[in-house]
């Protein structure tokens, strides 16, 4: 018997040890709810925390009351916690600004509207890049305020280059018909390839297509539009060419990636600006890269900019949310020199367009051969055609995964688009 | 013949022992390498072991985010243990009739997914918040809590019990014990080496659990060490060594549990199939 009562105290001991234990997390959440304390919630330490402690600091300095806590959480994590808290219609436990993806944001914004407050007027909107607020907003109502963009460029090894011919004025504004006979040339005289890329991601697909101002969807967001896209068939053909002619180098995960440019195993890189500390990583590389405009598609209406990922930051319907507003609005929304600040400490490009006026943009930068990459990126993104991303970027892409495959064993293209496009039809109904 | 075949079957088994033990010690080379030389691939022991250590200490919480899943692990194997094996115990050795109804349905919930409970229960500990705090979202308990038995537990107690000689709780009844006398005196002590299995496995899904203490524990403060591993991955720019070197400190534990209990793990095992 006395084994028994040991044992229920243990357990009682174990209990209490718990509850104890969270107590200091209960408290927190009555703070969250408290009037001079907001959460947020972002990813990647050394890019949005970062931003976020500076936006912090600037704000602190004018509003020392307002105490703000920035929860550090994996993307994929935020969308997971999102999801069950707002689809369970359970508000506790949730942050005050969240970041979200642009790619990711109507399904947020369309399947729980009553969440999120909205930011209308709280913010000059004719101060961002279009695309960027295109991509915050649902039926007229601004909801996100806009943060970094993923503006695209093309990176490229100008001793590559050099070594068949060509000097960057040869790749300025190019279209991917003459960034394929470049690669040509490329690979016949140094043997590397001219980009790499995961086929599990069709990120390459997005930039093409919204550099004609294409999108998955049609412009009112819910409509399917594969099977007559003209601009995503001709980035189908671009892409089996460059597979063709192996000029794309393959990878299988974000590691390898790194490795292969950092490797100097391909000519290019294209992708979001974003890259650029990883493509610095390599520092013995320096002196050896530029950056020039995104191509084009050829034969068509489209420009030689386009965008992949960004994020805006959204405040949800949840008390604490009128600071929450005036956080955002004072330091990402008109805060001119803290966005000189994200591009000297963080390499972060905003879309904040007279943020581009500032000293830090003008920078030039050794590693890229004296250019001046953050003006030139700000430039590129006041270009990017606004598309309607809609509710299912990630879930069309996985059916043109397939299809991709498909197309490239030798399949029509006309058929395999058409298949995509019942094939997503039935499943996002 | 016999030695070219022993040499055969050696030889197969050697292959699938490197390609088992291969992402471990890959774990623990890159844990001593730079990330960008994790990142190209490098399979050689590095220098830089107290480095990434140092950089971890420096950029998050370790020790608490250790602590808390040190907390909840012990919480939750303990807790089990007791009442999967009274409930396995129960089962098997008392009469009922609607005793084979319920292990049925007991069973039938294996079956369920977590990710399809998930939201319900997210919904039920959002109402348990509003009357006690305490144990409610973002508090430790209730990352236990979900977790403090499992169906496979007691099932996996009921099939081990079917072991257990009845000669022996017939005599321990005869000598004067209680029913729990029995079972605490007779029973916990015979079936060592279940226990020391079952601990193991509940040990090793309570140190590893990701998602619900992903969606209910919010301030960081709270953070268990896959969240922890989970946020360090998030950067666009993410440094490798650190990773594992955290993944490495992760393992630590249940790979201890795991070679301390290992004896008793195969015989409980192995009991559980007979």
């Amino acid at each position: 018997m006395k084994k028994l009562l040991a044992l229920i105290m243990v357990c009682m001991l174990l209990l209490a040890a718990c509850s104890s234990g969270s107590s200091n997390g209960t408290e927190s959440e009555k703070g969250s709810a408290d009037a001079n304390e907001i959460t947020v919630w972002a990813w990647d330490p050394n890019f949005n925390i970062k931003a976020l402690e500076l936006a912090k600091e600037a704000y602190a300095s004018e509003n020392p009351d307002l105490k703000v806590n920035i929860i550090e959480n994996a993307q994929d994590d935020i969308v997971q916690k999102l999801n069950t808290s707002l689809s369970s219609g359970t508000t506790k436990g949730l942050p005050n600004i969240v970041l979200i993806e642009d790619y990711r944001a109507k399904s947020f914004l369309q399947a729980y509207p009553d969440m999120f407050h909205p930011l209308t007027g709280s913010f000059e909107t004719k101060d961002f890049v279009q695309y960027k607020v295109e991509a915050t907003s649902v039926d007229g109502e601004n909801y996100g305020l806009p943060f970094d963009t993923g503006a695209t460029g093309l990176y490229v090894r100008t001793d590559y280059l050099a070594e068949a011919g060509y000097t960057v004025e040869d790749l300025q504004n190019i279209d991917w018909k003459e960034y394929i006979e470049i690669g040509k040339k490329v690979k016949e005289a140094t043997g590397k390839r001219l980009l790499t890329y995961d086929p599990n991601d069709l990120g390459i697909l997005r930039t093409m297509i919204q550099s004609a101002g294409k999108w998955y969807v049609k412009e009112d967001g819910t409509t399917i539009d594969l099977a007559n896209n003209e601009a995503l068939k001709l980035s189908f053909k671009i892409y089996k060419e460059l597979v063709d002619n192996d000029l794309m180098n393959f990878h299988s995960d974000w590691n390898e990636f790194l490795a292969t440019f950092n490797g100097g195993e391909v000519a290019t890189v294209t992708t979001g600006n974003w890259i650029t500390p990883s493509i610095k990583a390599e520092a013995s590389q320096s002196g050896k890269w530029a950056v020039v405009p995104h191509p084009s598609l050829p034969g068509m209406e489209s420009v030689n900019a386009s965008n992949l990922g960004g994020a805006s930051w959204y405040v949800l319907d949840v008390p604490g949310k009128e600071n929450a507003v005036d956080f955002l609005t004072k330091t990402f929304g008109s805060n001119v020199d803290l966005y000189q600040k994200f591009v000297t400490e963080i390499g972060a490009i905003g879309t904040y367009i007279p943020a581009a006026e500032g000293e830090a943009y003008k920078t030039k930068d050794e590693f890229f051969g004296g250019q001046s990459i953050v003006s030139d990126f700000s430039k590129w993104a006041e270009e990017i055609p606004q598309v309607n991303y809609g509710m299912h970027t990630y879930a069309i892409e996985d059916i043109l995964v397939v299809a991709m495959q498909n197309y490239l064993a030798g399949q029509d293209l006309d058929k395999v688009l058409k298949e995509a496009q019942q094939q997503a039809e039935t499943q996002i109904k | 013949m016999h030695k070219i075949k022993r040499t055969f079957i050696y030889s197969i088994l050697s292959i699938f022992a490197i390609i088992s033990i291969f992402p471990f010690i890959w774990m623990i080379v890159s844990a001593t390498n730079k990330s960008v030389d994790v990142t190209k691939g490098r399979l050689l022991p590095g220098t830089h072991l107290v480095e990434n250590f140092q950089n971890l200490l420096n950029t998050v919480d370790l020790v608490p985010a250790l602590v808390n899943s040190a907390i909840i692990t012990m919480a939750t194997t303990v807790l089990s243990l007791i009442i999967a094996s009274l409930a396995g115990y129960g089962f098997e050795i008392y009469r009922s009739k609607a005793k084979d109804v319920v292990f049925t349905i007991l069973l039938v919930s294996m079956m369920i997914p977590f990710a399809a409970l998930m939201i319900p229960l997210f919904r039920m500990f959002g109402t348990i918040s509003q009357i006690a705090p305490g144990i409610g979202i973002d508090t430790l308990t209730s990352a236990m809590l979900p977790s403090i038995t499992t169906a496979f537990l007691i099932f996996f107690f009921r099939q081990n019990t079917k072991m257990f000689p009845r000669e022996l709780l017939e005599a321990g009844r005869i000598d004067g014990l209680t029913e729990l006398g029995v079972f605490f005196r007779i029973f916990v002590p015979t079936m060592k080496t279940t226990y020391a299995a079952a601990a193991i496995i509940t040990f090793m899904a309570s140190w590893n659990n990701y998602l619900w203490p992903l969606v209910v524990l919010q301030s960081p403060e709270n953070h268990t060490i896959p969240l922890l591993i989970s946020n360090l991955g998030s950067s666009s720019s993410p440094d490798f060594g650190i990773i594992m070197t955290t993944i490495v400190i992760a393992t630590l534990p249940t790979a201890l549990i795991f070679f301390l209990l290992q004896r008793h793990f195969v015989a409980g095992m192995m009991g559980s199939v007979k």
